[in-house]
């Protein structure tokens, strides 16, 4: 197992108690990477990575010390020790001993190899991308494609007597297609991937990740501005998605509630959505973006309900949320690197199936909006406003799906779109796996998924009025 | 020689030792403090030193970079084989390779981009400081009932550049940031705000007083905001939106999104784009600016380049790849990582204030604040959700939030038509605030 030595590991938290403190963790990772891209049919470029060092932090009552090192020598980890023990200050603290035991977590990735991948192969992977996105529609001149793969090794040890390790694979084939037509540009991305080996593309060829980036690409040359105002909304299933996790998830994350500056603060058992809405948080989701084995402080992934048939069930905690608020943790610690301390982060967030057929839903939508892929958003956690990007869109009129339509933000309230969902399809799924969530700085993989649903009024973003 | 450049030559000599035929290596030390309060406590206390190298390996015109933290021997003579290894499977590229020329004149220059000051002030200074802005935003006004926190941040350290032809290069520079997010109750919504200052030195920010009154003030006047219905408009956007559209608008004019098609800027220089008052800069020597550095991150010497020229496009940025590919050449704007960066990026100060600027508004909505992201460089296309004040017969009426704000770049750069004087340099995109005479406000309706 790739860490330090639990003796030096057993030092270094009774070291970092020294000056008093409830609880003290080490996070150590070793993380290496490698990306190709291809740009004008050729390979243009490729790089290595490699990330490695540890984090040490010690926590009393609210207050939290932190310091890294990427130098892993025992004096330089000792003087990290040193200064996360500083946010503590208690004379009379006693000596500590600690002593770690080292735990098993559960298998929660796809099979991955231990040497980086094969650059033969993914260079014939990038030609073959680049052939398909082309093959889509003449009008499309430029295609951009990259792969990116990493394993990042953990180790995580805690005051409390865990000794934790997990080996996380993570990989992704992006392909942006762009085209011209009237002179207008206009482009498609589209990527998929996961906590998974070079496998994974037997089964999801690069021919059809490219396919469908050269669709959307295709179809967005073809596109009208997007109407402007308030109307029916059809979330697409699987990267619709995107909705749960800035209209709700976000306002979930236990840091904003214990703090109160959440929309949702204080309100478990309450209604925040129709009936219709029930959202989960998955960590253990085989093979997902946002799956882990153990969170980065050791606690292992878990299903969680946060919304149950409307009705607020509960928050994503980490260690320090969690012991603050009386509750354990949900598995959601989260972080970028040793070099940052973790947040409460969502995983997999999704909503199961509801009963209605696609057909029906577009159907039931006079004058409206169908949006099928999504290139993010972003939350406001206090108000609770949010959006979330079209890439990929139409109008719907008369219930029939007519015109595509280019990107526009969408924006709505938490609580308040999610009481306007009337209609959720009986097609849930996953979304590809190319997601990634921000958060005070702090970049981690996620993913998302949802069913068709119908918003049954929603701000749509567009330039065209009337 | 400097920590840094031992790290970074010893890097060029692994990457040639490895079997490249050209490298060069960014190296970096960095000591960096951040804390957190929140009320009367402090929440977080962070300080470490962090190091990082970063690598690009050419062999013949084929190239690979590595990045990493792991500055041992062996970690670094490891990477640079498997980069050296991994730049074997890339493309021949004639437009590969290290620049020609190398920024020659670095000791005489003033820029001012390192302070004292910020290993000079203590720990308890600095977190009296957030524990000041946690009080005075309570102060501010009543219905501040609670905080996202202070924060406060400060780095100081050592950048090295060193290459296979023989250039040499380090500087020192320091930051320093102070920022606070009150949350203001306002019936059963909370309403939160963000104000933050940024600078060089600690002598060069906005003192906790004004900070937390610019927060407070944010906060409160957006108490009892309500969305707007669905229209046309004139929008202000206040100069901290503006920066934001400014660093969308720079994705179209770096060179490496250009090169790829993805820009409704193709094919477009030489062509009057903006209004007469669209004068965009980067600036590579800004005394004291935030992305001041006297050479880029491939050793070019760091320059002004005037990108829009009162509303013509002069000029991409470039760096040294993409300024070959596409005729030109670099710019001064190579960011590391193979990425086209800014320096100091800004739109010029126009005459009059924005309280002038609002005056001469009729009617439309000062845009405080922004959220969503850019996806259409292709198309130009921008749709964001906003939150502002109704500007009605020049004076600000109520607040508004809720609603998206759409046109597309070409448009509104050809519509900006009033700039204010507000201009700062307090980031390394910054803007005077500016209005466009129209966009599309989509709400109610």
């Amino acid at each position: 197992m790739t860490g330090l030595d639990p003796a030096l590991l057993e030092s270094l938290l009774a070291r970092a108690l020294r000056r008093g403190g409830d609880y003290a963790d080490i996070f150590f990772e070793r993380k290496r990477s490698q990306s190709f891209r291809l740009q004008d049919g050729k390979i243009h470029e490729a790089s290595v990575g490699m990330t490695m060092g540890a984090g040490i932090r010690v926590i009393s009552g609210e207050r939290s010390g932190y310091a890294h090192s990427d130098d892993l020598s025992p004096e330089s980890l000792a003087s990290a020790a040193d200064v996360a023990a500083l946010i503590a200050d208690d004379p009379n603290a006693p000596a500590r001993s600690i002593a770690i035991v080292a735990r098993t977590v559960p298998a929660m990735y796809d099979r991955f190899d231990e040497a980086p991948i094969d650059a033969a192969i993914i260079v014939d992977y990038l030609h073959r991308a680049d052939t398909a996105a082309r093959a889509i529609d003449a009008r499309i001149d430029a295609v951009n494609v990259s792969f990116a793969s990493e394993l990042q090794e953990v180790q995580i040890a805690a005051s409390d007597g865990r000794l934790v390790y997990d080996r996380r694979p993570l990989m992704t084939l992006g392909v942006q297609a762009l085209g011209t037509h009237e002179g207008r540009r206009a482009n498609g991305y589209y990527g998929d991937g996961g906590r998974t080996g070079i496998d994974f593309f037997l089964t999801t060829t690069p021919e059809s990740i490219a396919q469908r980036s050269g669709r959307i690409a295709a179809t967005n040359l073809d596109a009208r501005e997007a109407p402007a105002g308030e109307m029916p909304v059809v979330v697409g299933g699987g990267g619709g998605g995107v909705l749960l996790h800035e209209a709700v998830g976000h306002g979930l994350e236990s840091d904003f509630n214990r703090h109160g500056t959440s929309l949702y603060s204080g309100r478990v058992g309450e209604r925040v959505a129709s009936d219709l809405v029930t959202i989960y948080d998955d960590g253990n989701l085989h093979g997902e973006r946002g799956s882990l084995a153990v969170d980065d402080e050791g606690t292992p992934g878990q299903h969680k309900v946060l919304v149950e048939r409307g009705i607020l069930r509960g928050y994503m905690q980490d260690h320090l949320n969690g012991t603050l608020m009386g509750v354990p943790s949900t598995g959601s610690g989260r972080r970028q690197s040793f070099r940052v301390m973790p947040q409460p982060r969502m995983c997999n967030t999704h909503m199961p199936a509801g009963d209605s057929t696609f057909e029906e839903i577009i159907a039931s939508v006079d004058r409206g909006v169908y949006a099928t892929s999504f290139a993010g958003g972003q939350v406001e956690i206090s108000k609770g406003d949010f959006v979330f990007m079209v890439a990929e869109g139409y109008l719907i009129e008369g219930g029939k799906i007519t015109a595509p339509i280019r990107g526009a933000t969408l924006i709505g309230n938490g609580p308040e779109a999610m009481t306007k969902v009337t209609m959720v399809g009986n097609d849930a799924r996953l979304a590809n796996r190319s997601y990634t969530c921000g958060k005070g700085g702090q970049y981690v993989p996620v993913g998302v998924g949802m069913p068709t649903v119908k918003l049954s009024s929603c701000i749509v973003g567009g330039s065209r009025v009337g | 020689m400097s920590d840094s450049l031992t790290f970074a030559v010893a890097a060029v000599e692994a990457a040639i030792a490895a079997g490249a035929t050209d490298a060069e290596a960014t190296a970096s030390i960095a000591d960096r403090f951040s804390a957190e309060a929140r009320d009367a406590t402090i929440t977080k206390l962070e300080q470490s030193r962090s190091r990082s190298l970063s690598v690009r390996v050419f062999v013949g015109t084929r190239r690979a970079q590595l990045g990493t933290s792991d500055l041992t021997t062996a970690g670094i003579r490891e990477l640079c084989a498997r980069a050296v290894e991994a730049a074997r499977f890339v493309a021949e590229d004639e437009f590969g390779g290290l620049p020609e020329a190398f920024a020659t004149d670095l000791d005489a220059l003033p820029l001012k981009i390192a302070s004292d000051d910020v290993s000079a002030r203590t720990a308890d200074a600095k977190v009296a400081d957030i524990l000041d802005l946690e009080r005075r935003i309570r102060a501010g006004d009543a219905r501040i009932d609670n905080s996202n926190g202070s924060r406060i941040g400060d780095g100081s350290g050592e950048t090295a550049l060193a290459n296979s032809r023989g250039f040499r290069g380090t500087f020192r520079s320091t930051s320093a940031s102070l920022g606070t997010s009150p949350v203001a109750r306002d019936g059963e919504h909370k309403r939160i705000s963000y104000y933050g200052t940024g600078g060089r030195s600690y002598a060069s920010l906005d003192s906790t007083e004004f900070v937390a009154s610019e927060a407070v003030r944010r906060a409160i006047a957006m108490c009892g905001a309500s969305t707007p219905p669905t229209q046309t408009m004139p929008i202000v956007f206040e100069r901290d939106v503006a920066a934001s559209v400014l660093g969308d608008l720079f994705n179209a004019f770096s060179a490496s999104n250009v090169a790829v098609g993805n820009s409704y800027l193709v094919g477009k220089v030489g062509e009057k784009i903006g209004s007469d008052l669209v004068t965009i800069v980067d600036d590579g020597r800004l005394v004291g600016g935030l992305g001041t550095s006297p050479f880029d991150a491939e050793g070019v010497a760091t320059r002004t380049t005037t990108v829009f020229d009162a509303g013509v496009l002069t000029t991409y940025l470039y760096d040294t790849y993409y300024g070959r590919k596409l005729g030109a050449a670099s710019t001064g704007n190579a960011g590391g990582g193979g990425a086209i960066g800014v320096n100091n990026l800004y739109l010029r100060a126009g005459n009059g204030s924005l309280e002038e600027l609002i005056a001469a508004t009729p009617r439309g909505i000062l845009v405080l604040d922004t959220i969503g992201f850019a996806t259409e460089n292709a198309s130009g296309g921008y749709s964001r959700g906003a939150r502002g004040l109704l500007i009605e017969n020049g004076a600000l009426a109520g607040p508004v939030d809720g609603f998206t704000i759409a046109g597309n770049f070409i448009d509104m750069l050809a519509a900006i038509d009033r700039v204010a004087n507000d201009l700062r340099f307090d980031s390394s995109i910054v803007s005077p605030s500016f209005r466009v005479a129209e966009m599309t406000v989509s709400g109610l309706g």
